[in-house]
């Protein structure tokens, strides 16, 4: 199947005053299939928005290229399939979101007779109901950055380029958009997804990437790219000091909260620990696999 | 074509609320009702004055408008970061610069048009309304066309301060091109300085081949084939800078 997003060597190179230039981003490549959510993650700096710009035709690129689709990015037909919601979406102030969401239908060319209700459709699918016809100087960030939902939705995309989606959104407004994200890939949609919420986009994407410093760092899926900590978490209850003794002889490490005793041991020692939980006649409460979450993950390949 | 007039529809509600367009508007207009004050010549005299304050005041209304809005118009799109989902259409740099351009030339047509209907009224009440004031304001539009053009053009080159205040320039020296700039050329002995005052008189539009205020005053005839080789002089050179600015907006990075 063809790529939805894609991009080859991509690199772009900011020149400074004095002669002086910034790597942004170094060899870059992509490879976002259709119909999956893909998470963008990187530390502020880190290069996300100067790809994202890229693929938008905002920038151009020093060296390699992008594709949308397959068509080069710098070719206005490759945002055809697009709908983009910048990180802080701004809109003119004067009008209200129904007049932003129509003229964007009209923008992405969609049909004169099929503008109303199409419109109409995606402010009731944000929650933009009520405030429909109040103009943006009168709104909050929150209902802004639904209005910048809106408008990347209306032109019934192929695709979505989402930069932060919930930022400045409450969390019911957040758990909004994630239900939005899922039914968009229900839709066979793709979305190309950057955001620092980690744990949204542990829960959503399919595949994520991590950029530091212009560099792909990671790119996966969040179980491929978080590490396997080779330790086991098990819980018990009433442990003694003599089988505390021989818990710390294993080299596993415990501690007590709210009644209970938890240990950590490495997992080729686990079976050793059950059995001095079962001499010493103590409950086996949970037994647990430690894994690395996504945040840890991102911390390592940032770092 | 549609994206070119959805845009040009924004830019219109847009300049429609800026403080400049009713203040430099309501200003000319004020300026010309008040012109009935002149009854204090006779009606041949007061009816010559009328026709050449008011096609002054037109003339100036229409540059300043053209200016102060074509020069923020990319620019302001830009810093306040809305042509960002605009241009993540499939939306081109040459159609969001024609859009603006459109949208801002309409808005200042709007303007022209208010104060040309009370100039039309002035001059019915003086029984002394005729064709060429249609003709008059006809090129006093297409003169518009130019300043903004050179006005947006500069724009997508520095900031909105500079380009206002070099399209003042060029509206003024464009205004005097004939009258004053050509015995400058014919009066510079030094070669070099010569050719660079030949360069700027030759890249300044000559508007004042649109200013028909004197036909209109003295009521003289002007040749059609003139008239035709105005208005193609006119929209090649607007052409001509908005093709720059397209050129300077698509190479920018945003």
């Amino acid at each position: 199947m063809q790529s939805a997003i894609s991009t080859f060597d991509f690199t772009k190179v900011y020149k400074l005053r004095h002669g002086k230039t910034k790597v942004a981003v170094s060899s870059l490549d992509l490879d976002v299939c259709q119909g999956e959510i893909f998470g963008f993650l990187g530390p502020n700096g880190a290069g996300k928005t100067t790809t994202i710009k890229t693929l938008l035709g905002f920038i151009h690129p020093t060296s390699g290229r992008a594709e949308i689709l397959g068509i080069p990015v710098d070719r206005p037909e490759a945002r055809i399939p697009v709908g983009y919601l910048p990180e802080q979406p701004y809109f003119h102030k004067f009008m209200t979101p129904v007049e932003i969401i129509s003229m964007h239908a009209g923008l992405s060319s969609v049909p004169r007779r099929e503008r109303k209700d199409r419109v109409q459709e995606v402010i009731h699918m944000v929650g933009l109901s009520e405030i429909a016809k109040i103009p943006v100087s009168k709104l909050s960030k929150g209902q802004v950055q639904r209005i910048g939902l809106a408008q990347a939705l209306v032109g019934d995309p192929k695709i979505l380029i989402l930069d932060e989606p919930a930022s400045g959104l409450d969390p019911l407004g957040r758990r909004q958009v994630r239900d939005l994200l899922l039914r968009q890939r229900e839709m066979g949609r793709t979305i190309f997804l950057s955001s620092h919420l980690l744990s949204e986009i542990e829960t959503v994407c399919d595949r994520v990437a991590v950029l530091s410093h212009g560099k792909l760092t990671a790119m996966g899926t969040p179980g491929e790219i978080k590490e396997d900590s080779n330790k086991t978490t098990v819980t018990t209850q009433g442990l003694k000091a003599e089988s505390l003794a021989k818990v710390d002889e294993l080299g596993a490490t415990a501690y007590y909260s709210e009644g209970d005793n938890i240990i950590t041991v490495e997992s080729s020692k686990l079976y050793d620990l059950i059995d001095i939980l079962r001499d010493a006649d103590l409950p086996l409460t949970s037994v647990m696999p430690e894994r690395e979450s996504l945040e840890d993950a991102f911390l390592r390949f940032a770092a | 074509m549609s994206h070119i007039l959805i845009l040009a529809r924004l830019t219109m509600l847009e300049n429609a609320r800026k403080q400049v367009f009713h203040v430099v508007t309501l200003l000319t207009l004020t300026i010309i009702c008040a012109s009935v004050l002149l009854s204090f010549f006779t009606l041949g005299v007061q009816v010559k004055i009328l026709k050449d304050l008011c096609m002054t005041s037109i003339l100036f209304c229409g540059g300043v408008l053209a200016i102060a809005l074509a020069a923020t118009a990319i620019p302001g799109e830009v810093e306040s970061r809305t042509c960002y989902p605009t241009l993540a259409r499939p939306v081109t740099r040459c159609q969001l610069v024609l859009g603006k351009y459109f949208g801002t030339l309409f808005t200042v047509y709007i303007g022209l048009a208010v104060i040309g209907l009370a100039f039309a009224a002035l001059l019915v009440g003086r029984h002394a309304l005729d064709w060429l004031l249609v003709l008059a304001l006809g090129y006093a539009l297409l003169e518009v066309a130019i300043i903004a053009a050179i006005s947006m053009c500069l724009s997508t080159f520095t900031t909105p301060a500079v380009a206002a205040m070099v399209s003042f320039l060029v509206f003024i020296a464009g205004s005097a091109k004939i009258g004053y700039f050509r015995p400058l050329v014919e009066n510079v002995d030094n070669p070099v300085a010569k050719a660079m005052v030949k360069g700027v008189y030759h890249l300044l539009p000559n508007l004042e081949s649109f200013n028909f205020k004197d036909a209109l005053v003295h009521r003289l005839h002007v040749p059609e084939s003139y008239l035709i080789q105005v208005a193609v002089y006119g929209v090649l050179y607007a052409a001509l800078a908005l093709t720059v600015a397209k050129y300077a907006f698509s190479r920018k990075e945003l």
